[in-house]
């Protein structure tokens, strides 16, 4: 599945010169003793797919609705568009939002929920009705325009919702759990829909999920969440093969980590003592001093199994094969080593899988290269 | 439901019958011909055409439903401004003292009610010289105070359940609270509030021991002359009156159940 946003040119997240759409300086949040947003600063650039990653209760969504105007923070300053709308009420700021529950007003017709925001601007009737037909295009549900919500599907709905948001031509738009109420099959597909209206209107989209696999597909951007934090801001290629830490690394995707201590720098290199009993040489361009705890953190793909170890005895552990889950495309094949842990690894099935040499209880060497994980200090 | 379980039926039968036969036979001896209540002699129309010449009566009558009106207008506006600020604002100071106050009539016995107000209703004469004399407002007064409690409590429920997010979504989109209020919140509502009003219409209609303590000399509610007549004997008017009162009751129950059930 290729992801679109490596289609993307636009990287103003890297232009020194290029000023952030969105400017969340140092914001807390408090509920009572509780922190939902705890010093967040985050800079958003325009025409971003911006994604706001993490498990439920993180913040995610209060930072959401803080852009929004829907929450006050209890301290800190937000710009957008170079204005500070910190405390600009939500009726008043150049940005919607799509509510999690589509929230669409259950007394209205479709056509009249998409007018609605289009009236609160004394729009004349003519440019209203014409805006409402732009909108009922561009989402392909013209025919259903005269429909009340309750005689609408789910996704449906969802589409009725990104209309009616997307009405008042925002600069900004904020998704809460844009896909999070459609079934596997449909979310797939708005996946992309969702990322090809994006590009063609150049609006730019923050969107809130605690999907992963749907932050990495649609986003230009992702930052991970945690516990009213942001644990790290990067492109879901750099979230992926370069977590900064055991947090990230756990949360997108399968890891397998190795703990263990620095003992040796070698140019671009370190040598790290792991506690399973070898030497792994991971590359590192970041200074770490001798003797500091480190993890190694290897995707499941990136680790190789050979039935005879190779001869430079870094990087390499004994094990047994325990479990082995044939999902079709890929296998997954769990480990056990003799230190006791499971490493999981993933092999792509290139032959039929009766022609596969691996089975139960197999003695194999798991190996990996210096380039295939990163070092983790934290 | 394919299986009828007899004993189960006759117990509902039961039920019913010990509801609603006393009614039934008001109604059908409202079209008594005879002067006697107990005895009937023949289909009539008679006790209602006299019905219509009692002026005591119409009057009565009159000045209930007036009362019940306005008391259940007064007392819509006010609950309704309660149920908000119990459900849309949070936590504010004083909020458990609201909650507890506004329910206390519900379970506060009509007599401690009415003998209060009309303690209430004396003492302000006597220190400010209003109400000069009891009657019309005092009852109203009286009624709105109990009645406004049932219309938060039925307002309450119906925006508890209304989807905070609507709301939002219309403020998101540009509308000014008081829009949202009027162009959301309030459409949403409207079931709840016409159940609210009829029932504190209904629940004016029919209060006897309020009334009777703070009304005064010339201001008689439609209970409380129906309640005196009945301890001088019943005239057959009153079967008739009353059967009047429990078609018009009937219609707003039925008019509020409809009303509530449509979303």
């Amino acid at each position: 599945m290729p992801s679109p946003s490596d289609r993307r040119p636009l990287e103003s997240w890297q232009d020194p010169k290029a000023a952030p759409y969105v400017r969340i300086d140092r914001v807390t949040k408090q509920f009572g003793d509780v922190y939902a947003v705890d010093d967040v600063s985050l800079n958003i650039f325009q025409g971003e797919f911006f994604s706001l990653l993490g498990s439920s209760g993180c913040g995610k969504s209060t930072l959401l609705r803080l852009l929004a105007g829907l929450e006050y923070p209890t301290s800190g300053r937000i710009y957008i568009d170079g204005v500070d709308v910190t405390d600009v009420p939500p009726y008043s700021r150049p940005v919607n939002m799509m509510f999690q529950s589509y929230a669409l007003f259950p007394h209205m017709t479709v056509e009249q929920n998409i007018e609605f925001g289009l009236k609160q601007d004394r729009l004349p009737r003519r440019e209203r009705a014409e805006r409402v037909g732009e909108m009922l295009d561009l989402l392909r549900i013209t025919e259903l325009r005269k429909r009340r919500p309750d005689q609408l599907s789910g996704g449906q709905r969802q589409r009725v919702a990104l209309a009616r948001s997307l009405a008042k031509h925002p600069k900004l738009l904020l998704l809460d759990e844009p896909l999070g109420a459609l079934d596997k099959r449909l979310r797939e597909n708005t996946q992309f829909e969702l990322v090809n209206l994006q590009e063609r209107l150049g609006i730019t989209f923050v969107t809130v999920t605690h999907d992963q696999e749907e932050a990495m597909t649609m986003s230009s951007r992702i930052a991970v969440m945690d516990a009213g934090q942001i644990m790290q801001v990067d492109t879901p290629t750099a979230i992926y093969e370069f977590p900064n830490s055991r947090f990230v690394a756990e949360f997108i995707g399968s890891v397998n980590l190795f703990e263990g201590k620095i003992v040796a720098i070698q140019g671009d290199d370190v040598l790290i003592e792991a506690q399973f009993g070898g030497l792994m040489r991971m590359r590192s361009l970041q200074p770490h001093p001798i003797g500091t705890p480190a993890v190694v953190a290897i995707r499941p793909e990136k680790l190789r199994l050979c039935q005879t170890p190779s001869d430079d005895g870094v990087n390499r552990l004994q094990g047994v094969v325990e479990d082995i889950a044939y999902l079709g495309d890929v296998s997954i094949y769990r480990i056990r080593t003799g230190g006791g842990t499971l490493v999981e690894m993933t092999l792509t099935n290139i032959q039929p899988r009766t022609e596969q040499a691996l089975t139960w209880e197999q003695e194999v060497w798991v190996e990996w290269s210096p380039t295939s994980g990163v070092v983790l200090t934290d | 439901m394919k299986r009828r379980s007899w004993p189960l039926l006759s117990v509902l039968a039961f039920g019913y019958a010990f509801l609603y036969v006393p009614i039934l036979l008001l109604i059908l001896y409202s079209f008594n011909e005879s002067r006697l209540v107990t005895v009937w002699s023949g289909f009539s129309f008679k006790w209602y055409g006299e019905l219509l010449h009692n002026r005591q009566l119409l009057d009565a009558a009159w000045l209930s439903v007036r009362i019940a009106a306005v008391n259940a207008t007064i007392a819509l506006v006010l609950g309704t401004l309660a149920a908000n600020a119990l459900v849309r604002h949070g936590r504010f100071r004083g909020r458990t003292g609201l909650e507890l106050l506004l329910t206390a009539p519900l379970v506060m016995p009509d007599v401690i009610i009415g003998l209060s107000m009309l303690l209430l209703f004396v003492a302000l004469q006597q220190t400010i010289g209003w109400p000069d004399g009891r009657g019309f407002s005092t009852i109203t007064i009286a009624h709105i105070t109990f009645s406004l409690a049932y219309v938060a409590v039925v307002v309450r429920s119906r925006l508890a359940r209304m989807d905070a997010s609507l709301e939002e979504a219309a403020m998101d989109l540009g509308a000014r609270p008081l829009t949202v209020y009027r162009r959301i919140t309030l459409p949403l509502i409207a079931p709840a509030l016409l159940s609210g009003w009829l029932l504190a219409f209904t629940l004016s209609l029919d209060d006897l021991v309020i009334a009777s303590f703070v009304s005064g000399p010339g201001s008689t509610t439609l209970p409380m002359v129906i309640y005196s007549s009945v301890r001088m004997g019943v005239s057959p008017q009153i079967n008739a009156l009353a059967t009047l009162v429990v078609a018009v009751v009937a219609l707003a129950v039925v008019i509020a159940g409809f009303s509530l059930r449509r979303r």
